[in-house]
């Protein structure tokens, strides 16, 4: 339950931060709270953590300055399914103080109670299971006195965690950093890995069964959910075989019993991911429990929202993070999302107009986020003489493909027979690896860098009761040439080189082709 | 260029380079190593530890060298890390620059020993 505790507390910090090492913080935690075992030394760990905290918060965020939170661009505003889109903005000071606070406040009066409780004798007539059979996770162990604490510290933290309330109008369904339990957020950031809930639970099931937390599940309730699970992935996931596949497995599970030992909701649903995970590797399609009930979908963005947004657009450059002429006449430009066209398209004419007279042109997507595949298409509109077939976006839903082609050139425009050089990194995100990968596949590009992300494929929120919700990806990229995408291992890059030295690397590459040269 | 962030050296980020002048370590390895050269006066705590581990990875002062069991701490794979050329370089500037300050706190007759 702690380690649950110390997972949502990580989840203050900066995105970035997150998926760079959050994995690694919560496996100290681990190491820590086997190695350190007793009242005092745990209440130190504690203290060392809420001191940590403290410290290293508002650092890691004057650090890395903008955190990446996450919103879908809203399917069907333009009519076409929308790429997730990740977008920059910190979160308000005043939220990410009271977050702590409340957090931290919890906190200290969990830590006590779960030492109090777990070491006091009573509290053994209160566990499912004895805690003899359990040593190494006295502080998992929940007890009465302990839950009500920590179910406060818990929703203090969700409450008020920074990320949750921006740009939830243009969520349509899926947050990613925002709304993933963090359990889970790890099987976002990086698909293959393991959640360390479900690692928990497979070492040691019993433990896992101890945690009296969530709702209890009896095995009708659990069928149920897993009916429900079966019906949805057969019929919407946009690999109809794997699909098939993850349900049966699903089935085949609950029948030989692997699943009675998931009495609560919590863990069944860690269960339940772990179970499709290891048959799909897709880490997005997954099962969420939501305690308070499936939110009700938002009805899209507001005025205000919208106004933000575009506000925010027009602060940042529309993510035009820089432009400009790099020795030896490189053009060089740094895009940090897709934005919406309909509101980006002068900046985005402005920056390739300012470049069109380069021997060269770098796109710099290391930290490019995603988002509109209009504006995927309108950027690569430049490096064409013609309109080009870039993409297509097939839906399972209505077994329907949607054609993304390049726009008309713009007049002028040279850069259409000009090398060009896209840079990728490891967190290059949807929209942007459909960039990437389109003109890989079209070798129009180089791609410099790393392999991205490898998000391709969309996930839509799906019912299955009150409380329980299955995202289940229902459209993906299918590329006119590869007949494929970027799902899973990336794209991968043709000059494999790490992201810090991509920039250099195109560099050296234009520069061996330049006509000056 | 983004200033450069470990200008002056944090003294967190100066033992985690200590830490892996002997030897490359994974996160908790490094905590640990802290602690003991610290006799337990430094407890690095994860927030900390990775925020100096990314900003030291970001200066090419440490790497990453790929992840591994460790077989003492379970099955679980560890990402471990390793001192660069550069990081050993600074570290001792970082060294010399402290030995410099102790010479000086003796000679004012603060330090008293014969330490350094």
């Amino acid at each position: 339950m702690s380690e649950k505790i110390y997972g949502l507390l990580l989840r203050l910090y900066p995105a970035r931060f997150r998926q760079a090492h959050g994995e690694e913080a919560l496996q100290l935690y681990r190491d820590r709270s086997r190695d350190e075992r007793g009242l005092v030394p745990r209440l130190r760990l504690w203290l060392d953590l809420v001191a940590d905290l403290a410290v290293s918060l508002p650092r890691e965020y004057r650090r890395t300055g903008p955190t990446l939170v996450s919103a879908s661009a809203q399917p069907g505003l333009n009519g076409l399914p929308g790429f997730r889109l990740l977008e920059e903005q910190p979160p308000r000071t005043g939220a990410l103080l009271s977050a702590v606070f409340l957090a931290l406040a919890g906190l200290a009066a969990a830590s006590v109670l779960i030492n109090y409780g777990g070491s006091h004798p009573n509290s053994h007539l209160w566990q499912a299971k004895p805690r003899a059979q359990q040593p190494d996770r006295s502080a998992a162990t929940g007890s009465p006195s302990s839950s009500p604490a920590e179910r406060s510290s818990v929703s203090a933290q969700t409450a008020s965690a920074p990320p949750a309330n921006s740009m939830s109008g243009l969520d349509s369904q899926d947050g990613v950093s925002a709304s993933v339990p963090p359990s889970q957020s790890k099987a976002t950031g990086q698909q293959r890995a393991q959640t360390p809930a479900a690692k928990a639970a497979q070492a040691n099931p019993q433990a896992a069964t101890v945690a009296v937390e969530g709702t209890p599940m009896d095995a009708a309730q659990r069928h149920k959910v897993i009916n429900g699970a079966v019906a949805n992935l057969r019929q919407y996931y946009d690999y109809p075989e794997i699909g098939q596949r993850v349900a049966n497995a699903l089935l085949a599970y609950e029948g030989r019993g692997d699943d009675n030992d998931a009495t609560d909701a919590d863990t069944f649903a860690v269960l339940l991911n772990q179970q499709m995970l290891d048959v799909s590797h897709d880490g997005q399609l997954r099962i969420r429990y939501h305690v308070g009930g499936i939110p009700s979908p938002p009805a899209g963005p507001s005025i205000e929202e919208l106004a933000r947004y575009r506000a925010e657009l027009e602060e940042n450059n529309c993510f035009f993070s820089k432009v400009q002429m790099l020795p030896h006449n490189i053009g060089y430009l740094k895009l940090d999302s897709f934005a919406d066209p309909a509101i980006c398209g002068a900046t985005a004419a402005k920056a390739m107009a300012s470049l069109n007279h380069a021997d060269a042109i770098i796109f710099d997507l290391r930290d490019n986020t995603g988002g509109y595949p209009k504006m995927v298409a309108l950027m690569a509109g430049y490096l064409f003489e013609k309109p080009t077939h870039l993409n297509d976006m097939y839906d399972r839903n209505d077994n329907s493909t949607t054609e993304s082609w390049t726009p008309a050139p713009v007049k002028g425009n040279r850069l259409a027979d000009k090398p060009a050089y896209v840079l990728t990194s490891s967190t290059t995100f949807s929209g942007a690896e459909e960039f990437s990968y389109d003109l890989k596949m079209l070798k129009r590009a180089t791609i410099v860098g790393e392999p991205t992300s490898g998000r391709g494929h969309i996930p839509i929120g799906r019912r299955i009761d009150d409380h329980f919700e299955i995202l289940v990806p229902d459209r993906r990229p299918v590329n006119p040439i590869s007949k494929t995408n970027w799902d899973g291992p990336g794209v991968q890059p043709d000059v494999r080189v790490k992201a810090a030295e991509a920039l250099e690397t195109a560099l050296k590459l234009a520069r061996a082709k330049s006509p000056q040269h | 260029m983004p200033k450069r962030k470990l200008d002056p050296l944090p003294i967190a980020a100066f033992h985690i380079l200590l830490s892996l002048a002997d030897e490359d370590r994974h996160g908790y390895g490094i905590m640990r190593q802290v602690a003991d050269q610290t006799g337990g006066a430094m407890r690095l705590g994860p927030g900390t530890l990775y925020s100096s581990i990314q900003s030291l990875v970001e200066e090419k002062l440490i790497e990453e060298v790929g992840s591994r069991e460790d077989a003492k701490l379970g099955e679980e794979r560890r990402r471990y890390y390793r001192l660069t050329g550069a990081g050993r370089k600074l570290a001792g500037s970082e060294a010399d620059r402290l030995a410099g300050l102790l010479r000086l706190a003796r000679a004012k007759n603060i330090l008293r020993g014969d330490y350094v």
